[in-house]
């Protein structure tokens, strides 16, 4: 190997362990990795990054599934919960705020509110499980951490991932509200092209997950207090939320900082689409798309220049 | 680079003592020193896991990593697989690693084993086309086909093992590293387990094995390479590496427990010595040996027997030379004494032995001091015998059918 050979290698950290199928295996000028000590470039990160991942996207399919069968091991319902959570959240909201305290007709939703309920609470069920996933993931894995060389992204992605499963299996249900409405209800639907300009908002969604999930794992892996502060904030974040009444900005000072919240306008963009057959209000889910983008760089980032200290430290 | 698949460089690696997060008031003190444009210095608390160690693998060796407890052999391991990071020097590896620091690390025990195989696969780095294809040789090697669809929870720790072993062993790296899994599993699948191993250096993988096993370690690494307390003190052929393993356990301090050395008596040494007095940590089987022992009384004994007993791998008792069953006593002085146990020859197997010696008053049957087995003879020969024994013995070869119906019934006339 050449002097220059060796100085490429040192940038490719990321090599390490990738698979070259053993039908393939070379013994010269396989896949080689140099890790050295100190030296921590963040240059290397964008270039790295994408090429590890590439090779553990097994490892990452695998930790989805497995996360999915744990969680629907041993219980009777199985996948169903993924539907039955979100749905009796929607019948509890629905009895609250059209039964209990009757101020659903002045919240001036333009639909039946079950189904404003239940497209706000689904994305919302998926940004939360996703995250409390994540928070955990590391902790949770502590064997994994410290006993297997992998990239550490994988974890709080494939918590990520398998909320997202539930997400795709609640969201489904929708469809079916859909037409219950259209059919009993005083309210009509009609189909519209927006539709599909869902698969955005869910990719902004997921990009604001990953960012924030993998800040929130690496800092519980640091800080066990995270967790439970996080187990807190997230209560506070869905009511701050439009998930189960809207929220409009009142020009006061709460009304500003809550209008900061990017998670507000893309839960509207859910309901512009599907419902309302409009495209997502600009400003907001532009705004949305921008604070997402920012977090996933920021928390990916910080993840992993720190990923080689995770196992020591846990 | 060379032909090397790994190479460590003037590798260093620090840890911190103690509790490893700071509190709340830690992190405003260091945050506020920070400010202050202080560096967080070295303190006390800090020790060195691994000090300037340097060592090269080839394809197709197999090295062993020995050392005393503490010596930094897992925390080798774990930078070579990736897990950690030197803070100083270089390690390069080439090709896929697999590291078995504990096999069942990625098993969940609500998975079946079929299940637990697709996913302990993949964290080792595998396909799942590439599992698929090795999937029936992996359960045949495990032995547990029956169970293969049961949750891994319902299965013995010895299951479990053999089930973690088995994928691994399919991996196909290019550089292995075991750390100590061997220890479980029976006797059957641990040999099939080093089978594996040795059919995997052959086929040119680079091995670095850590292991206690010292007999193990002799049948199976060509080259050792010895860790004593983070720095490197032995890098070559195993047998040599035995007695440097030796050495560095000397120089650890045995600690012997309150009660049994609150004694009138002290044992100050054993000393193992060949015929013309020279102290050996390493020698052969049958060679004859002086065993000196050293001890200080506070009180003379006028009929003091001496015990020496013999352990393999401080599991089976060996042998036990004790000088009353020959009716001999001594009368010691108080202060230091001295005896010599002399052994005309050993004719023990390779393996590590681990002496003790046992002080006793005669008159009265009290112990008046043990060491307890912290001294240690390592016999070496080339993994040629195995056991317990190495008897001295001679082959005959006869010609054509031999008769030993006659002989038996010889004996019956």
């Amino acid at each position: 190997m050449t002097d220059s050979d060796e100085e490429e290698s040192v940038f490719s950290v990321a090599a390490s362990n990738t698979q070259n199928d053993d039908a393939s295996r070379v013994q010269n000028g396989g896949a080689s990795s140099v890790r050295v000590g100190a030296a921590d470039e963040l240059a290397s990160v964008w270039y790295s990054l994408p090429v590890e991942l590439w090779a553990y996207r097994h490892l990452l399919a695998s930790l989805t599934v497995r996360e999915l069968r744990i969680r629907y091991k041993q219980s009777l319902l199985g996948v169903g919960w993924a539907v039955c959570v979100p749905l009796s959240m929607m019948l509890i909201f629905t009895f609250v705020f059209t039964r209990a305290i009757k101020v659903a007709p002045e919240m001036r939703i333009e639909m039946p509110y079950a189904l404003f309920a239940y497209v706000g609470l689904v994305p919302w069920t998926f940004f939360a499980a996703g995250l409390n996933g994540s928070v955990n993931s590391l902790v949770a894995n502590r064997n994994l951490v410290t006993k297997v060389y992998f990239p550490r992204e994988v974890l709080p992605l494939s918590a990520i991932g398998a909320a997202f499963a539930d997400f795709c299996v609640a969201g489904s249900v929708v469809v079916g509200l859909i037409a219950y409405f259209h059919v009993f209800g005083d309210w009509s639907f009609s189909p519209n092209a927006t539709v599909l300009f869902i698969p955005v908002i869910v990719a902004v969604q997921t990009a604001f997950m990953i960012g924030l999930g993998m800040l929130l794992a690496m800092a519980n892996l640091f800080y066990r207090d995270v967790r439970q502060v996080f187990a807190v904030v997230i209560q506070l974040w869905m009511f701050a939320t439009s998930v189960v009444y809207p929220i409009r900005d009142d020009g006061s000072w709460v009304g500003r900082v809550v209008a900061m919240n990017p998670m507000t306008p893309i839960i509207g963009a859910y309901r512009a689409c599907l419902i309302h057959g409009q495209l997502p209000e600009m400003w907001g889910f532009g705004y949305a798309t921008v604070v997402s983008l920012i977090v996933l760089v920021l928390g990916w980032s910080c993840f992993h220049r720190a990923g080689f200290k995770f196992a020591e430290r846990i | 680079m060379s032909d090397g698949l790994l190479r460590m460089e003037h590798v260093s690696k620090r840890f911190r003592r103690g509790v490893a997060h700071d509190t709340m008031i830690d992190l405003i003190a260091s945050g506020a020193k920070r400010l202050m444009g202080r560096q967080r210095v070295a303190s006390e608390n800090d020790f060195w896991a691994l000090d300037d160690v340097g060592f090269e693998v080839r394809a197709g060796e197999a090295v062993g990593v020995i050392g005393p407890n503490g010596a930094g052999k897992s925390t080798a391991l774990k930078l070579i697989a990736g897990i950690m990071r030197p803070d100083h020097g270089r390690i390069e590896t080439r090709g896929r690693i697999t590291a078995l620091i504990e096999i069942n690390a990625g098993f969940h025990g609500d998975l079946t084993g079929r299940e637990n195989i697709y996913m302990n696969g993949a964290i080792l780095g595998m396909r799942r086309r590439e599992i698929d294809r090795k999937f029936d040789d992996i359960i045949s090697f495990s032995g547990i086909a029956d169970f293969i669809d049961t949750p891994v929870k319902r299965y013995s720790s010895g299951m479990q093992a053999r089930l973690g072993f088995s994928v691994a062993a399919h991996v196909d790296p290019d550089v292995l590293l075991v750390d100590e899994v061997l220890g479980v599993g029976d006797l059957l699948f641990r040999q099939r387990c080093i089978q594996r191993m040795r059919e995997l250096v052959d086929g040119g993988v680079a091995l670095v094995f850590v292991t206690h096993h010292i007999e193990l370690m002799q049948a199976f690494c060509t080259r050792s390479v010895v860790l004593d307390k983070g720095r490197l003190v032995h890098d070559g052929d195993t047998d040599r590496a035995v007695s440097a393993y030796m050495e560095a356990l000397k120089g650890g301090v045995e600690l012997v427990p309150a009660a049994l050395s609150n004694k009138p008596g002290e044992v100050t040494g054993c000393r193992i010595c060949s015929a013309g007095g020279k102290e050996m940590l390493v020698g052969k089987p049958g060679d004859p040996l002086e065993v000196e022992v050293t001890f200080e009384l506070s009180q003379p004994v006028q009929r003091l027997s001496i015990e020496l007993d013999v352990r393999r791998d401080l599991a089976a008792q060996v042998a036990t030379f004790n000088s009353v069953h020959q009716g001999i006593t001594f009368d010691a002085s108080s202060g230091a004494n001295s005896v010599t146990l002399s052994l005309p020859e050993l004719p023990l197997a390779g393996g590590q032995y681990f002496w003790q010696v046992v002080l006793q008053d005669a008159d009265t049957s009290k112990v008046v001091a043990i060491s307890g087995y912290q001294y240690s003879y390592v016999i070496e020969d080339g993994g040629r015998s195995t056991g317990l024994l190495s008897l001295p013995h001679e082959w005959l070869h006869h010609q054509g059918a031999c008769d030993p119906p006659s002989a038996v019934l010889a004996g019956v006339t």
